[in-house]
């Protein structure tokens, strides 16, 4: 016992060393993992996923020193390849990759060091007991008695459960007297509708404990996500103003210029709705929608505010399929950019949408009444993820300022990417000797709020893997979310099946029905494009 | 009945030249207003006689008869409704032509907002128009006045008849005068492509007529002159500038009023502070001012009420839906009402030993912006209306006394000089060169929320600002530090115009912390392409000349405005005077004030 204390000690010590600073010390406090020995296993070692996302992210927290010292990455896969070959692959998608403290390209073969790879079938019981032998190998060398083991899936949906089962009837036992957690990080296609995803589940806890799940939903990971949770319920300005008495409507927007791509055979199976409303878009819908958590911080905190988000989607109404427009895109304009139908595995008759608007009705005491509009396409005039939450016009406006016509209405809006920004449109007076009234934006714009940060903003999945680490649930989806988002979708999509998308020109802004649709529940579109304004940058304490 | 109709106009209407050609004006533009004969007529009072300057002596009261009409819901309703109003004014006042005329308005009311500022700067512009400016040679001429007249003129919105004329007891010729005019142009419009061409139509305009205030001798000889100017002319306006101290200003106004008026148009006086040192002064004042003139044709500047910011304060309330739910003693802590200056008297003690911090930047500028902090919303944003409701909440101020205040007196410090070392200043003066104060407002909407103003010289910074302080987020779900919980609606008036939100916000990046940030919105940024935010003087004297009263102070409302800094004044003044807080040249001010601050469980908000 007396031996184990010094040894976390020396750990310590070791660790101060390693940051350099007392003051990042404190890191270990939140990262408890950081004095412990990790083993993640990338499943699927050889895919995009994993190549994209999952190692130069692990990377990224390398680099910013929120992975501990002793750690080994084990991939895994099918193809047969030595380590070598796997540090090869990896290595060009690690220089340059982004980290918190910027663009570093050091440190690449460092980390390489801690890759190893191992080959074999993904349900074969043999291969990932020899994958256990290497990994007790490696955790009995490490010197270490706290070993924690990460299982990352970067697999196809269809292997999913087999290999779910494999790795927990071989890889889940410590040997030694060693201990530590275990946990699975799971990617979407959580199922395509309500009985594939219950099936699925179903095998899944029957293999792991909830608690051990981790399901990425990378839109929880995206800062502006995390930071509506904050900028609502921090401020006392907000949330008074956060209902039907205020709120006209909400609008959710994802807006891709580009189209399929090569990628038509997988999206055509999806469509636009499974791909990202029925997770994405309902997630930060849910965010936005939902009553104050019990906490936002401390013990639990993470399952208060998803017991908050399954609650309000409990209380969504069936989507009317009279309140959904649903988009095909055709080549653009000057036949520069292939139709949909035109992309490689997109069978010719394809009904499927790269385009949907819909409408979601909350029927609770704080929403009645405010459509919340979910908007998603490719191949449109721009690239956008946005909410933007619009207020009713100012009372009796149009008797206090009789010649501006009809006052623009207040908007707040977060902006998940590009540029990061939270903006208030609002009513100011035209500087000048008129009173003319014009609309400005009170804006916080990350790139100019915060400039040293701005170029640092972590990926999403950088975030997400570092929240597995500390064992935090907030931004991962849990069972019982998933469920009631398939109950909202499900009817939905059924109905949707055979019906024929509108048509709309690659570059648009998509069929003219969604705008016609959106202005029909009350939402006012007035020009005026955000423009990124010069404001002084600088933080303010 | 047509008279009648023009006095309205004349005074209500924000287009209102005056007389003679409003007539025309009725039937077109902004003058939705004139739906208002009829009205009034049918809320059956007794109006007579017009609100312009025709009668040679002004009725006093008058002007309680006109505010009453103002005051009349019914009225101002009829307003509101322009088209209706209109059809209520074909039908009471049949006029030739009277259906030709409701058809042009109906169209024009549907025209934006900018048509109708510039037909209400077009309509005006065709008046001519003799601009007097008393104290021509003084500090306010030189430094605000002309400035400002040449701008307007600079950017066409002075009518395009007219002639100023400097007048005070220097000898002086018409090109020394226009020297003084010259040498004295630092305006923002300077640097300006046709300056030089610009100024060289306007110098030529300008004259100089030497007298002295009280004469009604050499001010008949100025009348003889705008006379003269006038004689070719049908309508003609006359607009006095009294740029003169307050020791010849009842001289001034009964000689013009004996003397000077205008024969063929309006004439207006526009006034500047002091007003008065307290109540009795100011009634007294008051009193000789209005056997002078009436109230329409009085205009009182606060300069204030020129900021552009100050005046965006309305369109911030009330254009918005986001603010005014806020804006009441649920959601607001307190409100902080700062002026800071970053130098003493310097020369000017003597003056301002007389008046101290309270009177020369409190009770007028920080008191305003207050009152339109704090205001219901006016049933409509005319100046009538928005007056109305000052002066409302101004009643319902606790009138102050000596414990709601700390006051302070600055000493040498930092190489700099203190207040007693400036000549003029008597070594046993108690006269504050800062203030804080306190002021609660127990109505429904601010009961309980304390309103703090502070003023000083010889600070740490120049600023002028205004924070909003909401109370912090209910619940504590986060565990946010104490220091940061609130959020801020800050609107800095000097230097740079702002107005931002202090928000809290989760840090960037993979930490979870919070941090305050701040939702922008800065001024000149925003709108480079408006890089020339007008002077106050400029807004105020075009307000002036086209009858907009909205930006100007009442006689009411100064008379509150001294009921509730009244018994705190006597308290701080005479034998009994508490000797103030010494604080150093170039600091925050006296220890005090952030004290007394912290006893309302509160701190100064800075940034």
């Amino acid at each position: 016992m007396a031996e184990m204390n010094g040894g976390a000690a020396m750990d310590k010590e070791a660790l101060l060393k390693r940051v350099g600073s007392e003051k990042k010390l404190h890191r270990v406090d939140s990262c408890p993992f950081l004095k412990d020995h990790l083993t993640v296993v990338v499943i699927g070692a050889s895919g995009d996923l994993a190549k994209k996302k999952t190692y130069p992210s692990l990377f990224a927290l390398w680099k910013s020193h929120f992975l501990p010292e002793k750690i080994k990455i084990v991939g895994y896969a099918r193809s047969k390849m030595s380590d070598a070959d796997l540090r090869d692959r990896l290595r060009p998608f690690l220089v340059g990759a982004k980290s918190v403290h910027g663009r570093t390209d050091s440190q690449v073969e460092d980390f390489l060091e801690h890759c190893v790879y191992r080959s074999g079938g993904y349900e074969e019981a043999e291969a990932w007991k020899g994958v256990n032998e290497d990994l007790n190998e490696i955790e009995a060398n490490s010197g270490m008695l706290e070993c924690n083991r990460l299982f990352y899936f970067a697999v196809p949906p269809n292997v999913f459960a087999p290999a779910a089962s494999a790795i927990k009837d071989n890889c889940w036992n410590l040997e030694g007297g060693r201990e530590g957690w275990k946990r699975v990080i799971m990617e979407k296609p959580f199922g395509t509708d309500l009985s594939s995803f219950e099936s699925l589940s179903q095998h899944l806890s029957s293999v792991f404990q909830e608690e051990e799940m981790y399901r990425i939903d990378h839109y929880l990971g995206k800062e502006m996500v995390a930071n509506l949770l904050y900028v609502r319920f921090a401020n006392i300005m907000f949330e008074p103003l956060w209902n039907r008495h205020y709120i006209k409507s909400v609008t959710i927007t994802f807006k891709e210029d580009i189209g399929t791509y090569g990628r038509g055979g997988y999206f055509d199976k999806v469509g636009i709705v499974r791909d990202v409303m029925q997770n994405h878009l309902l997630q930060v819908m849910s965010i936005v929608a939902m009553e104050a958590p019990v906490r936002l911080a401390g013990e639990r905190f993470d399952e208060f505010i998803r017991d908050e988000k399954v609650k309000v989607l409990e209380c969504v109404d069936a989507i009317r399929p009279e309140e959904v427009v649903l988009g095909q895109y055709t080549a653009s304009r000057d036949g520069s950019e292939p139709g949909y139908l035109e992309d490689e595995g997109v069978p010719k008759d394809s009904n499927c949408p790269t385009f949907a608007t819909l409408v979601m009705w909350i029927r609770n005491q704080r929403w009645e009444g405010v459509p919340f509009i979910l908007k998603a396409g490719k191949a449109l005039n721009e690239r956008k993820a946005e909410v933007r939450i619009q207020f009713h016009a100012a009372a009796a406006g149009e008797f206090l300022f009789p010649s501006a016509g009809e006052l623009v209405r207040n908007e707040l809006v977060f902006r998940m990417q590009p540029n990061e920004a939270i903006y208030m449109k609002a009513n100011m007076k035209q500087p000048g000797l008129g009173d003319k009234i014009t609309v400005s934006e009170l804006d916080m714009t990350y790139r100019n709020a915060f400039p040293d940060d701005f170029d640092k903003l972590p990926d999403a999945y950088t975030r997400l893997i570092l929240e597995v680490l500390r064992g935090k649930h907030a931004a991962f989806v849990r069972e019982d979310e998933l469920r009631v988002s398939w109950k909202i979708f499900t009817p939905l999509l059924e109905k949707l099946e055979s019906q024929k998308p509108t048509s709309y020109v690659f570059g648009t802004r998509g069929p003219k029905e969604s705008d016609e649709l959106i202005s029909k529940l009350g939402f006012r579109y007035h020009g005026g494009f955000y423009k990124y304004l010069k404001s002084i940058p600088g933080k303010v304490g | 009945m047509t008279e009648y109709k023009h006095g309205r106009l004349g005074q209500k209407n924000a287009a209102g030249c005056g007389r003679g050609v409003c007539r025309i004006r009725v039937c077109r533009g902004r003058d939705v207003d004139g739906g208002w004969s009829s009205d009034t007529k049918m809320t059956g009072s007794a109006f007579v006689g017009s609100a312009g300057p025709a009668t040679s002596s002004p009725v006093s009261g008058r002007t309680q008869k006109e505010r009453a009409l103002m005051n009349n819901r019914a009225v101002t309703a009829a307003v509101r409704k322009a088209s209706h109003a209109v059809r209520m004014d074909a039908r009471n006042a049949p006029a030739p032509g009277a259906s030709a005329m409701l058809s042009g308005l109906q169209l024009d009311t549907q025209k934006s907002l900018m048509d109708s500022v510039h037909k209400r700067t077009d309509d005006c512009r065709k008046e001519p128009i003799s601009i007097v400016v008393l104290g021509a040679s003084g500090d306010l001429a030189k430094k605000k006045t002309f400035p400002a007249l040449f701008s307007l003129f600079y950017h066409d919105l002075l009518p395009d008849d007219f002639q100023i004329v400097g007048y005070a007891r220097r000898d002086m010729s018409d090109d020394e005068f226009r020297e003084l005019i010259l040498g004295s142009l630092t305006c923002r419009v300077l640097d300006g492509r046709k300056c030089s061409e610009k100024m060289d139509q306007f110098l030529p305009r300008c004259r100089y007529h030497k007298g002295s205030y009280a004469s009604e001798e050499d001010m008949a000889s100025l009348d003889k002159l705008t006379a003269d100017f006038e004689e070719q002319r049908g309508v003609s306006n006359r607009l006095f500038y009294l740029a003169v101290p307050p020791s010849v200003f009842e001289d001034a106004c009964h000689s013009i009023h004996r003397a000077a008026r205008g024969a063929k148009g309006w004439t207006r006086v526009i006034v500047e502070k002091p007003f008065g040192r307290d109540l009795a002064s100011y009634v007294h004042l008051q009193a000789s001012l209005s056997s002078s003139f009436s109230e329409e044709e009085v205009y009182r500047i606060d300069h204030y009420l020129g900021k552009e910011l100050v005046q965006n304060l309305m369109t911030l309330r009330f254009a918005n839906s986001i603010f005014e739910p806020l804006w009441n003693h649920h959601h607001i802590e307190s409100v902080q009402i700062s002026f800071k200056e970053p130098f003493g008297v310097e020369g000017r003690a003597g003056y301002f030993n007389d008046f101290g911090i309270v009177r020369d930047i409190m009770q007028n500028h920080l008191l305003q912006a207050l009152a339109l902090l704090a205001m219901e919303t006016p049933v409509s944003l005319s100046g009538e209306d928005i007056r109305n409701e000052k002066v409302k909440v101004l009643r319902q101020v606790k009138p102050l006394t000596i414990d709601d205040f700390v006051l302070g007196q600055y000493k040498a410090a930092n190489g700099k000089p203190g207040y007693f070392d400036d000549d003029g200043v008597p070594k046993n003066s108690t006269t504050p060169t800062f203030a804080s104060c306190v002021f609660h407002i127990p109505n429904r909407r601010w009961e309980g929320v304390p309103f703090l103003m502070r003023a000083g010289k010889a600070l740490d910074e120049r600023k002028a600002e205004i924070v909003i302080q909401f109370k912090p987020a209910p619940g504590d779900i986060f565990n946010v530090p104490e220091s940061m919980k609130s959020n801020c609606l800050v609107i800095r008036v000097q230097p740079d115009e702002a107005i931002y939100m202090k928000i809290i916000s989760k840090a960037p990046g993979l930490t979870s912390r919070l941090e305050q940030a701040r939702l922008n919105l800065f001024y000149r940024e925003a709108w480079e392409e408006s890089k020339d935010i007008p002077d106050a003087y400029e807004r105020l004297i075009l307000d002036a000349i086209q009858g907009e009263k909205s930006l100007f102070i009442r006689d009411d409302e100064l008379r509150v405005a001294w009921q509730i800094f009244d018994t705190a004044l006597k308290q701080m003044e005479g034998d009994r005077a508490p000797k103030p807080a010494a604080y150093n040249y170039g600091s925050a001010g006296p220890i005090e004030a952030e004290r007394q601050a912290f006893k309302l469980g509160l701190q100064w908000i800075h940034d």
